[in-house]
């Protein structure tokens, strides 16, 4: 199978007042179409900078990144934010979802910037929140729902667009053991599906769940082998 | 599918302003009040406009009245004294004119003085006795319903003979015709020879409660040393005017460099003066529209900067989730400005309640009337000042990296 991602010496460096702190210090990292990744290590490792940069919210301070065949470095805002809205659907720790519209309106708002019609996004909502379970939801406001719910709610909006890449940051982080496990089922389903599905996490269990393993410690990929 | 987009934001900013009413409103006063300002003051300078133009043309147009005094307003106490001391106007000057006139043809005393008129046990108080001479009727364009106006010979024989107007009509004769008929004028009896046609209200003053007679007999009321007015009919505009104001410093006897000791007025120039004091008025409100419009502006911009600045998170997700920077500002540019028409609505419907308060306390006389232009010039108003202010908030929300803005707390 091709090559989806392909990374080759990334490092990413934040200024911090004079001094310069690096995050990450040469990464290579090849995904094939259909893996399942985990993403692992300790706080500090950098894997949120690198789950930042496979995502195209931010861009690599050196290296080469390239994307179903396409250099990622050399997008402008724009171009990135059409990668975002087109190929990846992203799962975050803590949902992040707006708090005063409904589950549907949540899950349809990546289709509101594909320019989707009003009436298909709203049918394809639906269908998306039955599809994990949260048919009786639909209208109800992210207040009005559990931890494992709001999740659900969010997974729902990362599968709105169809993208080709599921990235999940610590999906499991405020929600607990058979909540996460919930979660956790849906995403090995969607890869099932043949999504690529991409975990960061540092807890075992879910690491556990990936099919691949890429260990991070202190900006570096540790070259373990298999457990 | 872009006007999906537009209405999905315009749905998003209306979301968003009723999540915070109270924030919004208090956000839009400034707006309000610049915009009803503007309306009512509009509205009601523009009514008063109609009404003033309506009431002068009781006047009758191209009519020229040559008098001691000025028509107008915002005199100088000087300037009041200088024109005190002025000669009267008198016959003279009307003969003068009469004589010499080339480019107009109606010239006509009007000597004008309240007094009583009986008829019998009928009285009718505080009547505008007018002397005038026959061709009044054709300079002012009104003519009788019924009988004859006066005539040369009534002029020149000094008749005892008078014109009622509509509203003396109905005191003194309710219910016969009055034609032949006699009254008293000041206990000097008078023959009626005509009814004069209605003339309607004029600053709130019935213009009927009038009665004319031949000014040769007025004369005997007033003496002949008291000033008169000289109304002409002026059809050939300034050079008319011109043609007076050398007549009558010829038969003023004025040196060159004397200035005119006497005044042609016009309703025209009454009704340009009053123009010219409004515009004023206009201006100042205007400015003082702007002030509070900008102040208002202000307001959009610090609330839209907490606006955006609450939302950076959401900011985040939408980012995330594909929003390019163009639409983020779009979605703020959005907020900032339905805010903003929001409060040129209310301003709007404030200022026109204003209107119709200050209608109703004038009894009609300044008529309900909101100019269209002056509600497009609000709404504009609203618009430009919420794109103007909102922009900048705006424009910070798109620059947010998504990163930043998903990790902010």
């Amino acid at each position: 199978m091709s090559e989806l991602i392909k990374m080759k010496d990334i490092t990413k460096v934040y200024p911090l007042g004079e001094t310069e702190v690096p995050a990450l210090r040469g990464v290579d990292i090849s995904i094939k179409k259909g893996e399942f990744i985990s993403i692992i290590g300790p706080s500090g490792s950098g894997k949120s900078t690198l789950m930042h940069i496979i995502g195209c919210l931010d861009i690599a301070t050196s290296g080469s990144y390239f994307l179903r065949g396409k250099d990622v470095n050399k997008m402008d805002g724009n171009q990135l934010a059409d990668i975002r809205k087109e190929f990846i659907g992203f799962i975050f720790q803590d949902f992040y979802l707006l708090p005063d519209v409904p589950a549907w309106y949540n899950v349809s708002l990546p289709m509101i910037y594909d320019r989707i019609p009003p009436k298909e996004r709203k049918e394809k909502a639906v269908s998306i929140l039955k599809s994990v379970g949260l048919g009786d939801r639909v209208n109800h406001l992210p207040n009005q729902l559990s931890g494992g719910e709001r999740q659900r709610v969010a997974t729902a909006r990362a599968l709105a667009n169809e993208p080709e890449i599921i990235i999940a940051d610590e999906p499991t982080g405020n929600l607990d053991s058979v909540r996460g496990e919930e979660i956790l089922n849906i995403l090995s389903d969607l890869h099932e599906k043949g999504k690529t599905i991409i975990i960061v996490s540092h807890e075992k269990y879910v690491a556990e769940r990936g099919k691949r393993k890429i260990y991070l410690k202190d900006g570096r990929v540790e070259k373990k082998s298999k457990k | 599918m872009f006007s999906g987009f537009l209405i999905e934001i315009l749905r998003s900013a209306i979301e968003s302003i009723k999540a915070n009413k109270l924030r919004a409103l208090l956000t839009t006063l400034g707006i309000v009040i610049g915009v009803m300002t503007v309306i009512g003051v509009m509205s009601v300078i523009s009514g008063f406009k109609q009404y003033m133009a309506t009431s002068f043309s009781q006047l009758g147009a191209n009519v020229l009245y040559v008098s001691k005094y000025p028509w107008g307003f915002g005199m100088s106490r000087e300037e009041w004294k200088k024109i005190q001391k002025r000669d009267n106007i008198g016959l003279r000057e009307a003969e003068a004119l009469e004589e010499y006139g080339a480019s107009f043809k109606y010239v006509s005393p009007s000597i004008l003085r309240n007094m009583k008129m009986e008829r019998g046990d009928k009285e009718a108080e505080e009547v505008k006795i007018e002397g005038v001479s026959e061709d009044f009727s054709r300079i002012i364009n009104q003519d009788v319903s019924l009988g004859r106006f006066l005539s040369k010979d009534d002029i020149k024989f000094k008749r005892h003979v008078c014109v009622l107007g509509q509203d003396v009509v109905e005191v003194l004769f309710p219910e016969e015709n009055p034609i032949g008929k006699k009254v008293k004028i000041q206990g000097r009896q008078f023959n009626v020879i005509g009814i004069l046609e209605e003339r309607g209200e004029m600053m709130g003053q019935s213009m009927d409660n009038t009665a004319m007679i031949p000014y040769t007999t007025m004369t005997a009321f007033t003496g002949k040393r008291s000033t008169i007015n000289i109304a002409v009919y002026a059809e050939g505009g300034e050079e008319t005017e011109e043609e007076i104001r050398w007549i009558l410093r010829g038969v003023r006897d004025l040196k060159p460099d004397e200035e005119d000791d006497f005044s042609i007025n016009s309703s025209e120039a009454l009704i340009s003066q009053f123009n010219q004091m409004t515009s004023t008025f206009l201006m100042i409100s205007i400015a003082i529209a702007a002030i509070s419009l900008v102040v208002g502006g202000i307001g959009i911009m610090n609330i839209m900067l907490v606006s955006v600045s609450e939302r950076t998170r959401e900011i985040g997700v939408r980012k995330a989730i594909g929003a390019k920077s163009g639409e983020i500002l779009g979605q703020f540019l959005m907020e900032s400005v339905v805010i903003c028409l929001f409060g040129g609505f209310l301003g709007i419907i404030l200022g026109a309640s204003l209107t119709k308060l200050i209608s109703l306390m004038s009894n009609g006389n300044v008529p309900f009337h909101i100019p269209i232009w002056s509600i497009f010039l609000g709404f504009g108003f609203c618009f430009t000042i919420g794109v103007f202010f909102g922009f900048y908030p705006a424009r910070k929300a798109s620059k947010l990296s998504p990163v930043e803005a998903l990790r902010y707390e």
